[in-house]
């Protein structure tokens, strides 16, 4: 057990053996247990667990700025991200990233030859795909490294020595995934389960197309479902205490009749005072739980609000659902869109993601 | 807290008569109109947006044959009240003639442990769990023809078919892995 000093979040040791275990080995037994359990509706995977875990360590920010590239977190806080799922990629290898990025150009020239990757208004002269290793943001030693995927071009009517503008960027990452599962798959997999895009919408399309083709594995939208925005609500009003959170936002959407907004604004320090609150007195957990958050706290904690809430305004917040969570230290929307504003707690939201990921992939 | 009682009344002839609880009373309507089309039998569709019942009503309302719980996933309120109404029927019903419908269960908001919950619900109670689609006029028609195909054996219009013979064959039971515990 490591020493409470650790800055790491890291999902704690559940004491239970799981039965699921043995079916856990090969990958061809996996496939045989997936035809078994065709019963559930949901995307539930048979190799990894149905749902997110029920307690987490709490956020300790990290300065991440000796391990990584200040230009790389600069890039990865400024803007919104749309997310998406990723199986396992095949024989992929980092170190052959050079060429990757030269196919990967050849392709997108070859897809706007025939005309797929076109838009009308913004006809640019040439693409210069990168793709390169995010170094340091991974934390256990099974994680394979962030790679970060960047798509440059001048416009048309260029003057000769101007620098070309980024007009996409990428990344596909796997932050403290589950061990178990990383282990489970065989040498020629790296998984890289969550897969985030800025930029327009054909040139997604196309490096996703690129990627299913060499690699042959499969994208699928990743949307935030409501226990994951709680999850997002319970960690970024924790760490008020050592960033400042400046307002916690949520939005719900209400089903009445016309649908009804609503954006519920929590001032910080009040938000702080009801987590505290809500919160296990830290003296009567076990040594191993102190730091940790479990679901019971965060559901209390929004249960709290909510009825705060209908205390007010007669509304009750269960009927509706919750569609945004935002704080100064991020955005979180349940179409999968995330912000990471603060480069402090990237790694812990990432890690939730990739989580969410790994749960909704389809193996 | 008078409850509702499965045998107090005779039952109509050649009638069935369902009872449709739905906290936000929006898929009831549809389906209620999809049930009443069919011929066979008489079918008298009872609306309620959860229990207990109105007392004014209780004179001239039938014998309710099946009592339907639709769920709408996406809410949480739903569900609650839901679980709540149910102390509000006699045990009698728990034979076969409570069902449960449950709605958007695809939708991606709807974390899982939702419809983990719904399922030990209807699991413990011994009920039928069916999964419907409310947005389409497709997925209306096919609720209603499986909601009739329960109802005309809770009606006894089946020969030799009780409800708690069906009850045995279509109660939902948990999946195995339902206590599956998380990563560790």
């Amino acid at each position: 057990m490591e020493p409470l000093g650790e800055s790491v979040m890291r999902t704690p040791h559940n004491g239970a053996v799981v039965q699921r275990r043995s079916k856990t080995r090969s990958y061809r037994r996996s496939y045989r247990s997936c035809l078994g359990t065709t019963s559930r509706l949901c995307l539930t995977p048979a190799l990894t667990t149905r749902r997110l875990n029920a307690s987490r360590r709490a956020v300790k920010p990290q300065t991440l700025t000796e391990r990584v590239d200040p230009a790389h977190l600069a890039l990865l806080v400024k803007s919104e991200w749309q997310l998406s799922y990723v199986t396992p990629l095949y024989q992929f290898r980092h170190t052959q990233l050079k060429s990757y990025s030269k196919q990967l150009s050849a392709f997108i020239v070859a897809e706007r030859q025939q005309g797929l990757a076109v838009e009308v208004s913004e006809l640019q002269n040439s693409y210069r795909v990168s793709l390169s290793v995010l170094q340091g943001l991974t934390e256990s030693e099974n994680d394979p490294e962030t790679v970060l995927i960047q798509i440059h071009s001048k416009p048309l009517f260029a003057k000769q020595d101007e620098p070309q503008r980024s007009v996409w960027s990428g990344w596909l990452t796997c932050i403290q995934g589950s061990p178990e599962y990383l282990c489970s798959l065989s040498k020629d997999f790296t998984c890289l389960p969550l897969f985030g895009s800025r930029g327009p919408e054909y040139l997604s399309r196309v490096v996703k197309s690129w990627f299913q083709k060499t690699f042959d594995c499969c994208f699928g939208p990743l949307e935030i479902n409501h226990t994951s925005l709680q999850w997002f609500v319970a960690l970024w009003v924790d760490c008020h205490s050592q960033s400042n959170i400046q307002h916690l936002k949520m939005l719900w959407t209400v089903p009445a009749e016309p649908p009804l907004q609503i954006m519920y604004t929590v001032d910080p320090q009040d938000a702080w005072d009801l987590w505290n609150s809500v919160k296990k007195e830290e003296a009567a957990k076990e040594a191993e739980e102190v730091g940790c958050i479990e679901l019971e706290e965060v559901s209390g904690y929004l249960e709290a609000l909510k009825s705060h809430f209908y205390r007010h305004f007669r509304l009750d917040l269960s009927a509706g659902i919750l569609t945004q969570v935002s704080t100064a230290l991020g955005l979180a929307k349940d179409t999968g869109r995330i912000k990471m504003s603060n480069s402090r707690h990237v790694i812990a939201t990432l890690t939730l993601l990739t989580e969410c990921a790994l749960l909704k992939m389809p193996i | 807290m008078s409850r509702l009682n499965p045998f107090a009344k005779l039952p109509g002839l050649n009638a069935a008569s369902v009872l449709l609880v739905e906290n936000e009373e929006h898929f009831q309507q549809s389906l209620a109109e999809a049930l009443v089309k069919e011929t066979s039998v008489t079918v008298n569709v009872r609306l309620a947006k959860s229990f207990p019942l109105p007392v004014e009503n209780d004179e001239s309302r039938p014998r309710i044959d099946l009592v339907v719980f639709i769920i709408n996933l996406t809410s949480e309120l739903s569900f609650q009240s839901a679980e709540a109404s149910l102390k509000y029927l006699e045990p009698g019903y728990f034979l076969g003639k409570v069902c449960f419908m449950v709605s958007n269960a695809r939708s991606s908001s709807v974390p899982a442990e939702r419809l983990d919950a719904v399922r030990r619900l209807a699991a413990s109670l011994h009920c039928p769990l069916l999964f419907a689609e409310d947005q389409t006029q497709q997925g209306v028609t096919n609720a209603a023809e499986r909601l009739l195909t329960i109802l005309k054996v809770a009606a006894g219009f089946v020969p030799f078919t009780t409800s708690l013979c069906l009850s045995n064959l279509t109660r939902s039971t948990l999946p195995p892995d339902i206590d599956q515990p998380s990563f560790d």
